[in-house]
């Protein structure tokens, strides 16, 4: 079933139809995906799914329950909302409930479909994916990754009479490019238009990195002053996200942010905003309550600004909804998904030129949280981890595990690319320069691998 | 929840269909999914999360290569058309693909499998559910724990009631009850200073249970425990950094097996399969049969059969029998978690480890259930024999290298041990060490007393992710030269 925008009206309005609670809400929500994942030369996972997904949110006397199915028959809705309504008489009022979304006046945009992206068949994906090879041989390395387009289709009504839709699609591409010779080189693309993505080049880049990658020195513990490619700006990015940049965490004092509204929290060149409405975003512009999605500053010049918030939070919080609920049945909180970093005024090659002595780093692998409150992390670098010495790259050097404070790392920033890549990760899109941060932990982990 | 399907019919359709499109295999996959989860935060119910989620997953090999498609929309016409697009899937693979799959042996079944419970949590009320959380919630206020400024408690049931069948004949019907539940509670000393302590782990625990589950969590009777710790970590010490005896709760073992034994061994990670996304492992099939993986008291054992585990079950999702088989014997690799295709490639059978998150998804080789056997000696004397160490206690922080050599775990709380004795608190413990090296330093395993099958809810791998419900079979453990304190 494709989930025009008739079609998911009719069943949205069909589920409320059936509803007589106070205020009751439908979210419909389409996922369709196509993946093609390769690794030891050839295509090992090929794949295409769809799933819809229909959600009910019925309101008594401050009374809330939620009901997901993917029963879509009338019967199937009919059942849902009944079941929805029957959960009521267990629940327990929640007095800081005050209403669901209103109906507002805003225009938003309904449809940003790549026909190219939709066009991009099994038989295109196998072609590009052959090219990698290609390349990957002349390197005499391994390639391995996946290809992966995506459509969400998202449209909210409830009982207020807001009624909105979305649907868009991108896509996207990683790889690694591995040998023999402990060596390993990674690079990844994003756009809008599957068509877009240049593959060749992307191949190339993991190639060059992982070519220059072969048989890596190990470094002694210290503070470094590191280069840090945009991906893995991004990585540091959503984990001090998901940290602190939602309602929930600081209304709870969960976050890093509580207490810190209007202070100094990072460096004056460090500035974040969630702009869901950037246009290399295709992501749905409303969230699971219908409400449009708004710019929020986060952090600005070093300042902490702001959260995001769904309508329970905002209303709880006297402020707004920035249309940021997640869907209805999460009990996480908002968090933002469309996060821009500002752009400076330098380059990757002039960060490596102006370096006597540091680490390029391409991107980290498996960060945890350590310290949520102080925004520690713990991780290791991946894929292409290199000695930069008097303003160039030296050599290759062992992946390196960190143990950092994120907001400390915000917090010696000496220079950030003008260039952005769009980087995708958990569902986020981010919008993330490179940077060169000074006194950065890194640890070398063994200088054998043989005992390990 | 698949009664009110013509599932046999459907699943038919499909093979013959796949047949007619010159498909050399094919397998069907129907399953209905319903869960439950229930939460107070601070003593708030939120919002029931209740879901039902119904779909075919559709694999052919066509040409040597797979192809894969799923969909929620059961007609009929809808099947037959997944089915010609997986088939063309598999052939555009195929024009690339130099080599073809080959499958080891399974012996296909007609089979029904239903998982062990007493009380089928979807016939308990909500109310009588609500109240229970109510009970436990109310529990901790009443321990009155100063500053505490987070209370969560927890309880969540699954019915997936699954359909397979293949073009080999196999036609296996599974129905697995799963049941957790688990509470947490927090308190900030400062903005930058939150401690936490969580029960059974910090995901809770689940098992293949049915609502009795819950009693038998004793979540109630522990909160004092916890309270107790919490107050402690206000005033703990951070923790040393040196080497040390390391002696780790069940909990924390469990997590250690999961990510340095069970990850490592999944053959198609072994393979690269997943070397672009969460990596490869150290452990290659050259190694097979000679690494010294462990010390010699340590043998672990793939095994989905353990009663109550919550990756127990009758068949995967390639219609293996799930079965006992060593993986490390007496501190030697001896086998992997594998897959038909995976198993064919080192001329092993298949370990019935190819599982799929739902119907959506592709099979992927996961950590099925993986039991370490226990020791023979009970915790306490474990403890009593160590002179001068430290212990940790449930897991908080975990992270490990690509190739699951390196890793650097956190616990929410750990105590010295002197004399043979727990004694000065300590706050954010950590470890770390190189896989081989630290299980080589295992020198005491506690007994089948503090032995349980842990369950993990939340295992993620695969593109897209798929998140797999995993077990470990643990008891404290100690180890030798550990390096502690890293990142505090």
């Amino acid at each position: 079933m494709i989930l025009n925008k008739e079609t998911a009206q009719t069943i949205l309005q069909a589920a409320l139809s059936h509803a007589s609670a106070d205020m009751a809400e439908a979210v419909i929500e389409q996922d369709r995906l196509a993946l093609t994942r390769f690794a030891e030369r050839r295509i090992t996972d090929h794949i295409d799914q769809d799933e819809t997904t229909l959600y009910i949110r019925c309101v008594r006397d401050k009374k809330i329950s939620v009901i997901a199915t993917g029963n879509l028959s009338p019967d199937g809705i009919k059942k849902a909302v009944i079941d929805c309504e029957a959960m009521l008489a267990y629940m327990v009022p929640d007095d800081n409930f005050i209403s669901l979304a209103k109906p507002d006046n805003a225009v938003v945009v309904e449809n940003r479909i790549s026909e190219n992206t939709a066009d991009f068949g099994p038989d295109k994906r196998a072609e590009a994916i052959a090219g990698i090879f290609g390349v990957a041989k002349k390197g005499l390395c391994e390639s391995s990754g996946a290809l992966r387009l995506e459509q969400k289709t998202l449209a909210v009504a409830n009982s207020l009479g807001l009624s909105r839709y979305f649907t868009g699609n991108q896509a996207q591409i990683s790889m690694t490019l591995a040998g023999m010779q402990n060596n390993s080189g990674w690079s990844m693309g994003y756009h809008h238009d599957a068509s877009q993505i240049a593959i060749d080049r992307l191949a190339l880049t993991a190639l060059q990195k992982s070519m220059t990658s072969r048989d890596p020195i190990s470094l002694d513990d210290g503070k470094y002053t590191v280069i840090l490619e945009p991906a893995a700006v991004g990585q540091l990015l959503i984990l001090l996200s998901f940290m602190g940049f939602g309602c929930a965490t600081l209304y709870q004092r969960r976050s890093f942010m509580a207490g810190k509204i209007g202070e100094k929290i990072a460096g004056e060149n460090f500035t974040v905003f969630e702009d869901p409405l950037d246009m290399d975003f295709t992501t749905p512009l409303i969230d699971y309550e219908g409400v449009p999605k708004k710019k929020v500053a986060l952090i600005e010049n070093g300042i902490a600004r702001g959260v995001v918030y769904n309508t329970y939070y905002a209303n709880l919080m006297n402020t707004e909804s920035t249309g940021h609920a997640l869907a209805p049945n999460n009990s996480y909180g908002p968090y933002p998904k469309n996060m821009v970093v500002a752009a400076g005024d330098s380059s990757l090659d002039d960060m490596i030129k102006s370096t006597e002595r540091g680490i390029l780093i391409t991107h980290f692998w498996y960060l945890n949280f350590l310290n949520p409150m102080q925004t520690m992390v713990t991780g290791t670098t991946r894929d292409g981890t290199f000695l930069i010495e008097n303003g160039q790259v030296s050599s290759p050097v062992r992946n390196m595990r960190t143990n950092q404070s994120i907001l400390e790392a915000f917090s010696n920033i000496t220079a950030i690319s003008k260039e952005r890549i769009v980087y995708p990760q958990y569902s986020v899109l981010m919008k993330v320069p490179a940077m060169k941060i000074d006194n950065f932990n890194l640890a070398a982990e063994s200088e054998d691998n043989a005992k390990c | 929840m698949l009664e009110a399907l013509d599932k046999k019919k459907l699943a038919r359709l499909a093979l013959d269909d796949a047949r007619k499109f010159g498909v050399t295999y094919a397998d069907v996959r129907i399953e209905a999914i319903e869960d439950q989860n229930l939460s107070l935060a601070n003593g708030t119910v939120e919002p029931i999360d209740s879901a039902l989620s119904i779909g075919i997953g559709i694999r052919v090999i066509k040409n040597g290569a797979w192809g894969f498609a799923a969909t929620d929309d059961l007609r009929e016409a809808v099947i037959r058309e997944k089915t010609r697009l997986a088939a063309s899937i598999a052939e555009a693979s195929a024009k690339i693909n130099k080599t073809t799959i080959d499958l080891a042996r399974v012996k296909p079944v007609s089979a029904e499998y239903t998982s062990s419970y007493e009380i089928d949590p979807f016939t308990v009320a909500l109310d009588e559910k609500i109240a229970f959380l109510q009970d436990i919630d109310k529990a901790i206020i009443d321990v009155g724990v100063d500053g505490m400024n987070s209370r969560n408690v927890f309880a969540s049931f699954r019915r997936r009631d699954k359909y397979f069948a293949s073009s080999e004949g196999a036609d296996i019907s599974q129905l697995l009850i799963q049941t957790g539940g688990g509470l947490s509670m927090g308190l900030a000393k400062s903005h930058r200073e939150r401690y936490e302590r969580s029960f059974p782990s910090s995901s809770g625990q689940y098992e293949c249970k049915g609502y009795e589950l819950l009693e038998e969590l004793k979540l109630k009777e522990n909160i004092p425990r916890l309270a107790e710790e919490l107050k402690m970590l206000l005033a703990a010490e951070n923790c040393p950094q040196k080497k040390s005896t390391l002696l780790l709760s069940g909990d924390q073992v469990s997590l250690q097996m999961h990510e340095s034994i069970g990850h490592p061994l999944e053959l198609d990670r072994v393979f690269g399969a997943e070397r672009d996304f969460s990596g490869t492992s150290f452990a290659t099939p050259d190694k097979l049969g000679n690494l010294k993986y462990a010390s010699d008291i340590v043998t672990v054992v793939c095994d989905s059969t353990a009663p109550h585990g919550l990756a127990t079950y009758g068949y995967d999702d390639e219609g293996v029998p799930a079965q006992p088989v060593p993986l490390i014997k007496d501190g030697i690799l001896v086998d992997y978690l594998s897959s038909r295709e995976t198993a064919a490639r080192i001329g092993h059978e298949s370990t019935a480890c190819m599982r799929a998150n739902s119907w959506i998804n592709i099979p992927i080789v996961r950590i099925a259930g993986i039991n370490l056997i226990p020791g023979n000696k009970s915790f306490e004397q474990l403890l009593s024999e160590i002179d001068d160490g430290i212990f940790m206690d449930t897991v908080r922080s975990w992270s490990i290298d690509d190739e699951r050599r390196y890793f650097q775990f956190g616990c929410e709380i750990g105590w010295l041990i002197k004399g043979g004795k727990l004694t000065t608190p300590i706050k954010n413990p950590t470890y770390s060490g190189c896989t081989t090296e630290f299980w080589n330093s295992c020198s005491g395993i506690a007994d089948k007393n503090s032995w349980r099958i842990w369950g993990t809810p939340n295992c993620g791998k695969g593109q897209p992710g798929q998140n797999a419900r995993t077990a470990q079979g643990a008891s404290p453990c100690r180890f030798d030269n550990v390096e502690i304190g890293t990142g505090s």
